[in-house]
């Protein structure tokens, strides 16, 4: 098999990461279902090519924060721009992975198939998805380790595979930004892994990766940045002077644990 | 024997058209039935059967029989057009919205049939059907919705199925959902007016609804679930038939050509129901088990996720 890393990703962005303008600019943009204000007042800047963690609790607006990015909420106070535009015009260069099990597990689908409707666009209405499609799903579904699944249907998978099967059918898109909702939510070590080493590829393509989760070491681990939102913005900036002890307390309240002397955890609840 | 039961009946010319009209019908709702079973749109289009019934109250009235299907038209798109617009807004539970629409609409048909003289026998014709009577007109007016439907839905196929499986991603990737909801229910309405005439406006639901399900139950596989949707939509089609003459004719039991159609294929997804999960053994003894099932932690971490998408409903 062909190393996906070659063709998958931001294929078109060549040019050296810093020199870039930034992926997405939050000016004091608050986001809104209807009149009910579901986060306020998120203000500051997702480098190109760096790795960022939205952090909160349930409820905090992490998603909405996602789908206004990608211009499927209003942003009714401030500005929320996207690769130099309106989130809805920079749509064709952003990829979304939803949460796997927000899904219809008896869908009839194959993997082979889901992976492949991240083509559609390319493909255009009417039209067949062309060899050259195919080609691209199965390499990435390749790169998330599941090459070998491709005839199976999607809900027989488990939940961390089917995590990566979504991830293949963002990477289909070729994306200059990723979008992922919760992708390590009840994924295990293995799919875990998958995910990761399958983002540093489109990391190393150039592409830009927003992640929600409640895992703060991966924030530490894998993330450059931080965004700490719980209805309003916390902080926002390079993961270990963002996530401080006072920050995680202030955005948590109770479901933030103090380690003594080794700062604070957050507890699923 | 069999072709006496199965073949000579459509010797008739009544009996001809009947059968065309009914493998047209069959075919078309078996083919877009697919979408209302796996949108879970089952009691949409059951609302939509409802809405409809008014439009052919009007229609017949106005122009007799001619009138029926133009005015069943009318009011699907109308009825069409509020539930998709109300179920953008979702103020309201969208089967709240939707069993008001319904009961509404068909009340003012069940009004307007109340004030005519034949009251029972017309009530009757245009909720159960009677496809004995349909002629070259209906069956060339069904033959064009037929056609036009199978090209809006081949034209469509990715988008709708990308919308049915992932909303969110669809509406991610730049796609106007509610323009395809739109035209789904509109599709969904169309094939609603055509199986008015044959079946009537409360059949057929089941000639959306029942093939599609049979045919889930049978394979796993989008394309051949629709394949085998359209062969049991016809298939019912033609053994109702048969069966309602052969009562009819030879036993002296009189039965309703639509709603034995629509026994027979219920008689289909029972049997569905038994051979369904026979078929799914056979098939797993075939199958080979892949490598990573020995992996006990994506077992664990798989049996906690089913069970989180049972919420289905109409959404």
């Amino acid at each position: 098999m062909v190393d996906p890393r070659a063709d998958v990703g931001a294929g078109s962005l060549v040019d050296a990461a810093g020199d870039r303008p930034p992926a997405v600019v939050f000016d004091r943009a608050s986001v809104a279902y209807g009149r009910v204000p579901v986060l306020e007042d998120v203000d500051g800047v997702v480098n190109a090519g760096h790795m960022v963690a939205l952090i909160g609790p349930n409820g905090g607006g992490k998603s909405t924060l996602i789908k206004a990015v990608l211009g499927l909420v209003p942003v009714v106070r401030g500005s929320v721009q996207v690769l130099g535009r309106t989130p809805t015009q920079a749509r064709q260069d952003v990829a979304y992975v939803p949460q796997a099990d927000t899904l219809d597990l008896d869908f009839p689908i194959s993997v082979g198939q889901v992976v492949l409707m991240g083509r559609y666009r390319q493909v255009g209405w009417v039209r067949r998805p062309r060899r050259s499609d195919r080609l691209i799903a199965a390499e990435a579904l390749a790169a998330v380790g599941l090459a070998h699944r491709s005839a199976d249907r999607f809900g027989t998978l488990s939940g961390g595979q089917r995590q990566r099967v979504l991830l293949a059918r963002a990477m289909t898109q070729q994306p200059r930004l990723l979008l992922l909702d919760e992708p390590f939510n009840g994924v295990d070590a293995v799919s875990r892994q998958a995910l990761l080493s399958a983002i540093e590829g489109l990391r190393a393509a150039g592409a830009t990766v927003v992640v929600s989760t409640h895992d703060l070491s991966l924030a530490h681990l894998a993330c450059d940045d931080v965004c700490l939102v719980n209805r309003h913005q916390f902080g926002f900036g390079p993961t270990a002077a963002t996530l401080t002890p006072d920050r995680l307390r202030a955005a948590y309240g109770s479901a933030a644990l103090e380690l003594r002397g080794e700062g604070v955890i957050v507890a699923h609840s | 024997m069999l072709s006496r039961l199965l073949v000579d009946p459509f010797a008739l010319p009544f009996m001809q058209r009947a059968l065309v009209e009914v493998l047209l019908l069959g075919a078309l709702a078996g083919g877009v039935g697919v979408f209302v079973v796996l949108r879970r749109l089952a009691f949409l289009a059951d609302a939509l059967t409802h809405a409809v019934f008014p439009g052919v109250v009007i229609g017949y009235l106005v122009s007799r029989e001619s009138g029926i299907v133009p005015g069943a038209l009318v009011f699907a798109i109308l009825a069409t057009v509020l539930f998709t617009a109300f179920a953008a807004r979702a103020r309201v539970s969208q089967d709240a919205v939707l069993a008001i629409l319904l009961t509404s609409f068909f009340g003012l048909g069940v009004v307007l049939v109340s004030r005519q003289r034949s009251y029972t026998a017309d009530l009757t014709t245009f909720l159960f059907g009677r496809v004995l009577t349909v002629d070259s007109t209906q069956i060339a007016q069904t033959a064009v919705v037929a056609v036009a439907v199978s090209l809006a839905m081949y034209a469509l196929r990715k988008e709708l199925l990308l919308r049915t499986f992932d909303q969110q991603t669809a509406q991610a990737m730049g796609y106007r959902v509610v323009l395809l909801d739109l035209t789904l229910n509109l599709i969904i309405a169309l094939v609603v007016v055509a199986a008015v005439k044959a079946v009537g406006t409360i059949l057929s639901i089941a000639l959306l609804v029942v093939p599609a399900a049979t045919a889930r139950l049978l394979s796993d596989r989008l394309l051949v679930v629709t394949g085998l949707a359209v062969l049991l939509g016809m298939l019912g089609g033609w053994l109702g038939l048969a069966a309602s003459y052969e009562a009819s004719i030879n036993h002296g039991v009189r039965l309703a050509s639509g709603a034995t159609v629509v026994l027979a294929l219920v008689a289909f997804y029972l049997l569905a129901l038994g051979i369904g999960p026979l078929a799914r053994r056979c098939r797993r003894r075939r199958m080979k088990l892949p490598p990573e099932v020995a992996d006990v932690g994506e077992l664990s971490a798989g049996r906690l996720v089913p069970g989180t998408h049972t919420g289905g409903g109409v959404r």
